[in-house]
C-alpha cells in the first residue's frame, strides 16, 4: 500500500505526519502529532473533492460524543486541502466483525448499535444523512462508539431529497433507492439494517461477484431472513424494505424494535446494561456488555437459576445420578451391569425395558397429537424483572459517578458469563464448521484408539463373566466389537457438525449394524473358533422362516439373519452419533452405557425366540458402547468452539490457518 | 524571567500532583527503589510507526520497568498513565522464561504475586485496581512478548502494544506474528545483533532508499520500505 507522504513529512504547518492509517475512497488518512504533542487524524481529499468538502463544512462544529470530531479543514502549498479531525485509537466495527465470522454476541450486537444510534439521530435531527455507513466508518474508542466519516454527509431537506447525480457510498450497504439518487435518511436507516443482519449472522444479505450483481440484489432481491432468530426476521424485514416509505421510518425506532425483540425473548443474556455514552469504553477485543440508549436506560438481570422450574420425574431421576461423583458412577454402573448379565435377571430386565420402551412410545404418540401437553413448559431464561437504572437524560453527564455504578463496572464477569452461557449449549446437535483434515485426523484417531478400548472391554468381559471360555473366543468377541464401533464411529464422525434427520441416520446405521452382523456370524466358521458355549440360544424351537430367510433353524443356534437382526436393531435403536460427537457431554457416560445394555437386552430378549444368545447379546450392546464411547474424540466443554466458516465474500485470512511452509519458510530465515 | 519562573512552577505543582496520586511504594522508599532499577535496566526503547498498522513500542533489555510516567526523572520503560506508582513491577526474562515481580499491588491472572512470579502467554496482569495489561509470547519460534492493553490505560501517545524483544520480533500477516500487519505479503524479522537492531525479511527491502540486502542496520529516524510496506523507527529517549 503506497501513500503519498512520507513518515515526519509537515504538508500543513505545525503538524508532523508519523505514519499512515489508510486510504479510504475519498483520501488517504494519516495519523499526525502537532507541535505541542496533540494527536489528530489528518485527511487528505484528493476524490469527490467537491461533495467531500460540502459535507465536512456541513459538518465542522457538530460535536457529539458517538461522531468523529472534525477540528478544521486546511490547504498546504499545493492548494490540497487536509481534514484535520480526531484521532480514534479504538478498532473498527469492519475488524471486530473479523473476529465473529458467524456472527457476534448479542450484547456485542447492542453495544453497537446503542452507540450508532445516538450518533445517526443526532445528525438526522439536524437533517444531514451520512449515505456512508458502514462497518469501515464506524470505531470503538475509549469515548465510546464513533461514526466516522461525516464529510461524506449531505445536507438535506425535503426539497433537496434528490436530484444528486453522483452516488457516493459503498455497494453492500447501498439502499435501493440511492440507484435513482434519492438519498433521505431512510438511507442511513437500511445500512444500519445491513449491518445489524451482518452482525448477527457474520455475513451481508446481499452479496454477488460484481458491483452489479450485488446492487441488482439490492433492488429486487429479498433477503435471505432464515438465518436470523424467527423474532428479529419482521424488524430487520422493515429495515430492509426496498421501499424507503416502507421502510422503517427512524434509526430509533429501528433500535427500539430490536431492544425490545432481544428483551422480549430474552435473547442476550445477559442484556445490556446501561452506560453513558461518555462513560470509558471497554478496550478492543475486551469489552463490557455496555449499551447506551438514547431514551432511557435499563439493567436486565438475568437469574438463570431461579428461571428452571424444579425438575420432576425422569429429570429428577437424572438430575440424581448426575449428582453421583464420576467415579461412583463408574462403580455402580459397573455393578449393576454386571447384576444383569450374570445374576439371570436378563429376562426381568428385558420386560421392564419393553414396558418402558411401550410407555414411551406412547408418550411420544400422544405428544404428537395432543400438542405437547405432557410436556412441562419449559421457561429458561424467564425476563427478569427489569429496573430502571436512574440514568440521566440523554445528553447529560451523571450528576454523580455513583450514577454510574449502578452498572458493574468490571466488563469481565459479564463477558466470562456470556461465554459459558454459550458453551454450555454446546451440544452434538450444534450446527458447526469441521475442516477435512480435523475430520479425518479425529475419525482415525477414534479408530485406533478402538483397537486398545476393544481389547480393554474384552479383557474386562473376559475377566468378570463366564461368558468368553477361552482366548479365541475373546478375540473373536473383541474383532466384533471393534468393528461394530467402527461401523458407529466413522459415519457418526462424518455426520458431526452437520444437519441430518435422525431416521436416515438409524437407517443407515440399521444398514451397516446388517453388515457387521453377517460379520458375527460367519467369522467364526473362517476362524474355525468354537463358539458352543456362547452361541447356544437355549431355545429349541422349530425352524423360523420369513420369505426364504431363516431366522431360526431349530438347532438351538442362532442363523445368520438372525444375527443381522440383531445388530440391526441395536444400531438403529440408539442415535449413536451422539455417543460418538466431540461435543457430547462426558467423554464417557456409564448412564448411556447402561441404557444401551438395557436396550441390548431387550433386543437380545425377543431375538431369544428364534435361538439367539440373550447374554452375549447384551454383553454386546455394553462393550460396543463402552468402545464406541472410550474410543471417540470429545472435546471438553470449556475447549468448545465453533470454528469460523470460511467468509465467501472475503479474501481468504492467511492467518487462520499458517500454512506449513511459511512457519519453515520462517525458522530457515533465522538461521 | 516571570514567564519562566510560572512555567517552573506550573510543572512543580504537576509534579506535586502526580506525586500524591501515585501509590507509595511497600517497605522500601520509592526513591531508594527507582536509584536501584534505573541502573539494572539499561532498557532501549523505540518506536514502530507503521503504516496502515499502527504504532508500537519496541524494547531491547533483559528487565523492564512498569510503571507511571515520571516527570523529573527516567520514566519507566512501559510508562502508562494511570494511577499506579512510577516503579509499579518490572518484568524480567531469564533465558527462555519471562518473570514479574511486583513492587506495588500487582495480580497475574488473579494470583496475586507476593513477590515474582512466571509469566506465561495468555496471563493477564492486573496493576494495582483498574489497569489490565495482556501477556502473550505469540510465536514458537521466539521468546519475544507482546504486551497489549486491555484496559484503555496507555502511555501518552496512542500505542497499540508494546513489544519485549528476546530475541526476534516478526511483523507480518499472521496472528502467530508479534506485529499483525494482514495486508503484507512477506514477513520481515527485526532482531539485535551485537546490541545493534537490524531487519531483515525475504521481501525486498529498502532502507532510506539504501537497498538492503541481506540485514541492514535500523538506526533512529530510518524509513523501511518495501513493496507493501513502510515504517519508521525511532529510538525514544
Amino acid at each position: 500500500m503506497k501513500f503519498t507522504f512520507a513518515p515526519e513529512a509537515r504538508p500543513l504547518d505545525g503538524y508532523t505526519i508519523k505514519r499512515a492509517v489508510h486510504r479510504g475512497g475519498f483520501g488517504e488518512v494519516y495519523y499526525a502529532l502537532s507541535d505541542a504533542g496533540k494527536e489528530v487524524a489528518l485527511k487528505l481529499l484528493n476524490n469527490n473533492l467537491e461533495i467531500e468538502l460540502r459535507g465536512v463544512r456541513q459538518c465542522l462544529n457538530l460535536k457529539h460524543p458517538n461522531l468523529v470530531t472534525i477540528f478544521d479543514i486546511k490547504q498546504d502549498g499545493d492548494n490540497d486541502h487536509w481534514v484535520i479531525m480526531e484521532f480514534v485509537s479504538g478498532r473498527g466495527l469492519y475488524e471486530v466483525l473479523r473476529d465473529y465470522p458467524n456472527g457476534m454476541p448479542l450484547e456485542e450486537v447492542l453495544f453497537w448499535l446503542g452507540g450508532i444510534t445516538a450518533g445517526l439521530s443526532f445528525l438526522h435531527d439536524r437533517g444531514i444523512v451520512h449515505r456512508d455507513l458502514k462497518p469501515a466508518n464506524v470505531f470503538q474508542d475509549p469515548g465510546g462508539v464513533k461514526i466516522g466519516d461525516v464529510g461524506l454527509s449531505k445536507y438535506i431537506s425535503e426539497s433537496r431529497r434528490s436530484a444528486q447525480t453522483q452516488s457516493v457510498g459503498t455497494v453492500y450497504y447501498m439502499a435501493p433507492e440511492v440507484a435513482k439518487g434519492r438519498y433521505g435518511r431512510e438511507v442511513d436507516v437500511y445500512a444500519m439494517g445491513i449491518m445489524l443482519y451482518e452482525m448477527i449472522t457474520g455475513k451481508v444479505p446481499f452479496d454477488g461477484q460484481t458491483t452489479a450483481e450485488i446492487l441488482m440484489k439490492h433492488l429486487t432481491a429479498e433477503p435471505d431472513l432464515s438465518c436470523l432468530p424467527a423474532e428479529m426476521r419482521p424488524v430487520l424485514a422493515a429495515a430492509l424494505e426496498k421501499d424507503p416509505d416502507q421502510r422503517t421510518g427512524s434509526i430509533e425506532e429501528l433500535q427500539r424494535q430490536f431492544r425490545n425483540v432481544v428483551q422480549t425473548a430474552d435473547m442476550a443474556a445477559p442484556v445490556p446494561l446501561a452506560k453513558s455514552a461518555h462513560a470509558a469504553a471497554p478496550t478492543a477485543g475486551k469489552r463490557a456488555a455496555h449499551v447506551q440508549t438514547p431514551e432511557s436506560a435499563t439493567v436486565v438481570d438475568v437469574d438463570i437459576q431461579s428461571a428452571n422450574p424444579a425438575p420432576t420425574g425422569i429429570a429428577a431421576v437424572v438430575g440424581l445420578w448426575n449428582a453421583i461423583p464420576t467415579p461412583l458412577q463408574w462403580v455402580i454402573g459397573g455393578a449393576g451391569a454386571l447384576l444383569i448379565l450374570e445374576s439371570g435377571m436378563l429376562r426381568s430386565v428385558a420386560v421392564g425395558g419393553m414396558i418402558g420402551g411401550a410407555a414411551y412410545l406412547g408418550y411420544k404418540i400422544l405428544s404428537i397429537f395432543g400438542g405437547e401437553p405432557f410436556r412441562t413448559k419449559s421457561t429458561p431464561h424467564q425476563a427478569a424483572p427489569i429496573r430502571p437504572a436512574a440514568a440521566p437524560p440523554r445528553g447529560q453527564r451523571p450528576a454523580s459517578p455513583a450514577a454510574e455504578t449502578r452498572v458493574p463496572s468490571d466488563p469481565i464477569p459479564a463477558r466470562r458469563y456470556a461465554r459459558n452461557t454459550r458453551d454450555r449449549n454446546y451440544t452434538p446437535a450444534t450446527l458447526r464448521k469441521i475442516s477435512k483434515t480435523h475430520r479425518a485426523t479425529d475419525m482415525t484417531t477414534s479408530i485406533t484408539v478402538s483397537l486398545a478400548a476393544s481389547a480393554l472391554v474384552t479383557t474386562a468381559v473376559f475377566l468378570t463373566t463366564d461368558l468368553l471360555i477361552d482366548s479365541a473366543q475373546a478375540v473373536y468377541f473383541a474383532a466384533i466389537t471393534m468393528l461394530a464401533s467402527w461401523a458407529l464411529i466413522i459415519p457418526s464422525k462424518i455426520w458431526e457438525g452437520r444437519r441430518g434427520d435422525s431416521f436416515t441416520r438409524r437407517l443407515c446405521l440399521g444398514t451397516l449394524g446388517l453388515g457387521v452382523g453377517f460379520l458375527a456370524a460367519v467369522l467364526p466358521e473362517y476362524l474355525l473358533i468354537s463358539h458352543d458355549v456362547p452361541f447356544h440360544g437355549g431355545f429349541n424351537g422349530g425352524p423360523v422362516l420369513v420369505g426364504r430367510v431363516a431366522v431360526a433353524d431349530g438347532t438351538g443356534f442362532p442363523t445368520v439373519a438372525c444375527f443381522m437382526i440383531f445388530f440391526a436393531a441395536l444400531f438403529s435403536a440408539r442415535r449413536w452419533w451422539w455417543q460418538v460427537d466431540s461435543f457430547r457431554k462426558a467423554r464417557f457416560r456409564v448412564s448411556s452405557a447402561l441404557f444401551t445394555l438395557v436396550i441390548g437386552v431387550v433386543i437380545a430378549a425377543v431375538l431369544q425366540k428364534f435361538s439367539f444368545p440373550e447374554a452375549l447379546g447384551a454383553t454386546w450392546a455394553l462393550a460396543i458402547s463402552a468402545v464406541v464411547q472410550l474410543s471417540a474424540g470429545w472435546t471438553p466443554a470449556e475447549d468448545r468452539r465453533l470454528a469460523p466458516a470460511p467468509a465467501p465474500d472475503k479474501t481468504p485470512d492467511r492467518s487462520v490457518n499458517p500454512p506449513a511452509h511459511m512457519a519453515k519458510a520462517e525458522q530457515a530465515s533465522f538461521n | 524571567m516571570n514567564s519562566g519562573t510560572l512555567q517552573l512552577d506550573s510543572q512543580r505543582r504537576q509534579n506535586r500532583w502526580y506525586c500524591d496520586t501515585c501509590v507509595p511504594a511497600q517497605g522500601v522508599t520509592l526513591k531508594a527503589l527507582e536509584g536501584e532499577m534505573v541502573a539494572t535496566s539499561p532498557c532501549k526503547k523505540y518506536m514502530l510507526w507503521i503504516d496502515g498498522v499502527g504504532a508500537w513500542q519496541l524494547c531491547v533489555g533483559e528487565s523492564f520497568i512498569v510503571g507511571a510516567p515520571s516527570f523529573e526523572k527516567k520514566s519507566a520503560d512501559i510508562a502508562l498513565l494511570a494511577n499506579i506508582s512510577r516503579i509499579h513491577a518490572s518484568i524480567k526474562r531469564n533465558s527462555e522464561e519471562w518473570r514479574l515481580t511486583a513492587h506495588q499491588p500487582t495480580t497475574v491472572s488473579g494470583r496475586t504475586v507476593e513477590q515474582d512470579t512466571v509469566l506465561r502467554s495468555g496471563d493477564e496482569i492486573r496493576l494495582a485496581e483498574r489497569v489490565r495489561l495482556g501477556f502473550r509470547i505469540p510465536s514458537i519460534l521466539s521468546t519475544s512478548a507482546v504486551i497489549d492493553f486491555e484496559s484503555d490505560h496507555r502511555p501518552s501517545h496512542s500505542v497499540d502494544g508494546i513489544i519485549l524483544l528476546a530475541d526476534h520480533c516478526l511483523l507480518g500477516p499472521r496472528r502467530d506474528h508479534h506485529i499483525r500487519c494482514t495486508h503484507w505479503p512477506d514477513v520481515v524479522v527485526l532482531f539485535l545483533n551485537e546490541g545493534k537492531l537490524r531487519c531483515r525479511s525475504k521481501a525486498a527491502l529498502s532502507v532510506d532508499g539504501q537497498v538492503a540486502a541481506d540485514s541492514i542496520e535500523l538506526k533512529h529516524g530510518c524509513v523501511v520500505t518495501g513493496e507493501e510496506l513502510r515504517f519508521r523507527v525511532e529510538q525514544m529517549e
